[in-house]
Formats: structure tokens, sequence, C-alpha cells
């Protein structure tokens, strides 16, 4: 689920952040599923557990996961966390481009109506 | 925690080692990176009590570790060379080095050895080069040492035997804090295994810190600039550039395209470049090998002064 690039130039930790997020965009970890433990994805990407530990903390920062003393960490809901600010600031970067090549605010508007 | 102080390696007026300052944290796991010669195995030789130094302390959980039984016993170090004890069977260098190891687990070695299918009574003097290397690797992590110092470390191993290794690493940093230390020439390994590493050269340490920020700190960027209007150049020099207030450590221009290299946050350069009227702008973090040569080239260990006679 959580397939890397390990020779990519962005850092592991940040790949295993933006992985998680883009997993629960999709609907692939819902709300409360419980995520791989530390110990169980270093594992198995063959990866330092303290890298992994570090993105489960940058999420549970971001409110994107909490994290349950003894069990493990959770989904949180999509509502209360950043992951509503990833996908606006994709949006935001799109819709950035569009208008610097000259399409107007209006046929932008349009095309959301029509979604 | 291991601590070296000022530390002076030397042999006979040859200094491999200058006055350095190191601190490897208990937990990591912690990557020695530098061109050869460096004073790397100097280093880990010190750690684990081998060498004294001429000049400063080395000290593991804040006890001098030279002439020290007490201190040794939470360090295992896997040496670059596998020529040792080669006339022992397998059996026989599990029970030498339990005479030493007090953590040792028959019950891990076995696991481990039964794993790859090592054969136990044979004379290591027939094994591979891989096997050997695997024999001592599978006695250390056996030894279950607070400390674990690999030189060259997965060289010669397989790659079913690295991922064996790296996961009983995982369990081991969980379980009981384990530090490793790992001198290697394969920075893809580092990349995967280290939180930290440190850069030698010339028995100097260039820096040492968090592989993350390591990573985060240097760019590599790609752009093209479009003067949006008449009152706008054409064109930037490197001191035009660097004037934004950017950390310019490369510029090259090849017609319209921009290749720097930069230090400094992501975010940072973007918008220090971003009046410039960028309309391509891509900002890439430098891979762990392309750090290496860049800091060597600044260093003026620079492979391209290398001629190749033809």
């Amino acid at each position: 689920m959580f397939d890397l690039d390990l020779q990519s130039r962005t850092p592991i930790y940040e790949q295993l952040y933006k992985k998680t997020v883009e997993l629960i965009i999709k609907g692939v970890l819902k709300e409360n599923d419980q995520l791989p433990s530390v110990r169980s994805l270093a594992k198995e990407l063959g990866v330092n557990p303290n890298t992994v530990a570090k993105a489960y903390q940058e999420l549970e920062r971001n409110k994107i996961i909490y994290s349950v003393s003894g069990r493990g960490s959770f989904v949180a809901k999509v509502g209360d966390s950043s992951v509503k600010d990833y996908i606006l600031s994709d949006f935001d970067e799109k819709a950035q481009e569009a208008l610097k090549i000259g399409i107007s605010k209006d046929e932008l508007k349009e095309r959301i109506e029509g979604l | 925690m291991i601590e070296l102080k000022g530390v002076t390696k030397q042999f006979d007026d040859y200094k491999v080692l200058d006055k350095i300052d190191l601190t490897i944290p208990k937990g990591t796991a912690f990557g020695l990176l530098g061109s050869n010669g460096a004073g790397k195995s100097t280093i880990l030789r010190l750690i684990s009590g081998i060498y004294s130094p001429e000049e400063g302390e080395v000290c593991t959980d804040g006890e001098k570790v030279y002439d020290n039984p007490a201190i040794k016993e939470k360090i295992f170090f896997i040496n670059d060379e596998t020529i040792q004890f080669t006339t022992f069977t397998l059996e026989e260098l599990k029970n030498y080095y339990k005479c030493f190891y007090p953590k040792f687990s028959e019950e891990l070695f076995e696991k481990l050895r039964s794993t790859i299918n090592l054969p136990l009574k044979k004379k290591m003097s027939t094994f591979s080069k891989g096997m050997k290397r695997q024999a001592i690797v599978i006695t250390a992590l056996a030894c279950q040492t607070d400390y674990l110092l690999l030189d060259e470390a997965f060289d010669g191993l397989d790659p079913t035997m690295r991922i064996i290794v790296k996961r009983m690493l995982v369990d081991a940093m969980i379980d009981r804090q384990l530090t490793t230390v790992i001198s290697s020439h394969n920075l893809k390994e580092i990349n995967e295994v280290c939180d930290r590493v440190a850069l030698l050269h010339q028995g100097n340490i260039v820096f040492s810190r968090e592989l993350d920020s390591v990573k985060g700190n240097i760019h590599k960027i790609q752009a093209v600039f479009r003067a949006a209007d008449a009152s706008m150049p054409q064109s930037y020099s490197k001191e035009e550039l660097s004037g934004t207030g950017i950390e310019l450590l490369h510029f090259e221009k090849n017609q319209s395209v921009y290749h720097l290299i930069a230090k400094g946050d992501v975010e940072d350069i973007r918008k220090k470049l971003e009046p410039k009227n960028p309309i391509v702008l891509d900002i890439l973090p430098l891979s762990l090998e392309e750090i290496f040569i860049y800091e060597m080239e600044a260093l003026g260990y620079d492979f391209n002064a290398i001629e190749i006679e033809k």
C-alpha cells in the first residue's frame, strides 16, 4: 500500500506523508482506519523506524491521523484535518496556471459548476 | 550516546583525524560518508576502542572506551575485512564471541542461521566472501549490543540478506534503542537506513546533520524567465540572481534555461525568484549522491578535474 520510491530525491518521510494523504483522498484509507505500526511499516519498506515515526508525528501534528496510546495510529476525520488544505493548495496551483495562460476566472467558475 | 571530543588520530606523522568533534545520539542509525582515506574506518576503530586517540577523548555512554571492557561489551564492530577467524567453524566463531558478550542470544543466533542456511560445522575458510560476511553479521546481531558498528556495511551481502539485516536493525532499534554507525560508499543504502549522516573529508568533518535536513536544504533549480514588460531584463547574471537573497552554489545558463543549485527552503527560493517572472520553475531536492559530489567539489575534490589519458 505504501509503495515508496527509495531512489527518489524526495525525503522518505515526506513521501510517506504524501502517500498517506493521497490514500485518504482516494478513499483507500477511511476515517478511523488503523495505520500499520511503525515497526511493521519500517520492516516492510526496509527503512529506518525513526523516519516512519517522524512521518507519523507530522501527520498527527496536522491532525490527519490520531494516535491512541497502546493501540496505534488511526485516520482522523477529513474535515478536521489538513487534508482539505492539501487538496485546496493543489487546486490553487492548477487554477493559477490556468489564469496565467489566459483562461478567465469566469471560465474556471463555469467549469466548477459543471463538475 | 557516542561522543568524540577534539579527537586527533595520527599514524607516524600522518594525521588521519584532526581535532574532530562528533556526537552520535542513542537510537539513531548514523551514516559516515566520505572519500577514500577520509578517516571513516579510523573513527569506527576509535569508537570500538581498538585505537586510542592521540588527543581528545572518545566516550560511549559517558565513559572512555579504550581499555574499558565494561563499555566494550555494549559495542560490536563489524570490520570491513573478512579475513579473521577463517580457521574457525561458524560454531567456534559463535562460542568465541559468546565469551565476550553476556547478552548473547543462542535462540536469535539459531533463528538467523537457519533462515539463511549457513553451515555450522564447516570451516569458514571454505566460505565465500558473502558467507563470511553473513556469519559475522548474524553473530553480531545475536550479541544484542547497544551499539553496532558496520564498516562497509552491506558489502558482499545479497539483496535477501540485506533486507534481513535491515529488518533486524528495525526490531533492534525499536526494542532496545540500538545505535548503528554505518560507513559506506553505497549512498542508496545510507539513504534508506540512516537518519543522521556525517560527511568526512581529509580527516575533518564537513557536516553532521539529520539526513532529512541535509536533503531538504539544497535544491536543484531549473528555470526559464520571461520579461513581462520592456522594463525587465532579458536575462540574468549570477550576481543578479544572488541579489534576490538566495544562496547560489552553482550557476549555469544554457540558452534561456538556467540550471542553479541553491541552499535554503523551497518555498523561500520560490518566493524570491517569483519577481523575476519565471515561466518555468522546477525545484527539486538534491539526491544524496549529488550532495556528496557537490560538497566534495566545493572542497577541491573535483572529479571534473580528473582527466584520463587516452
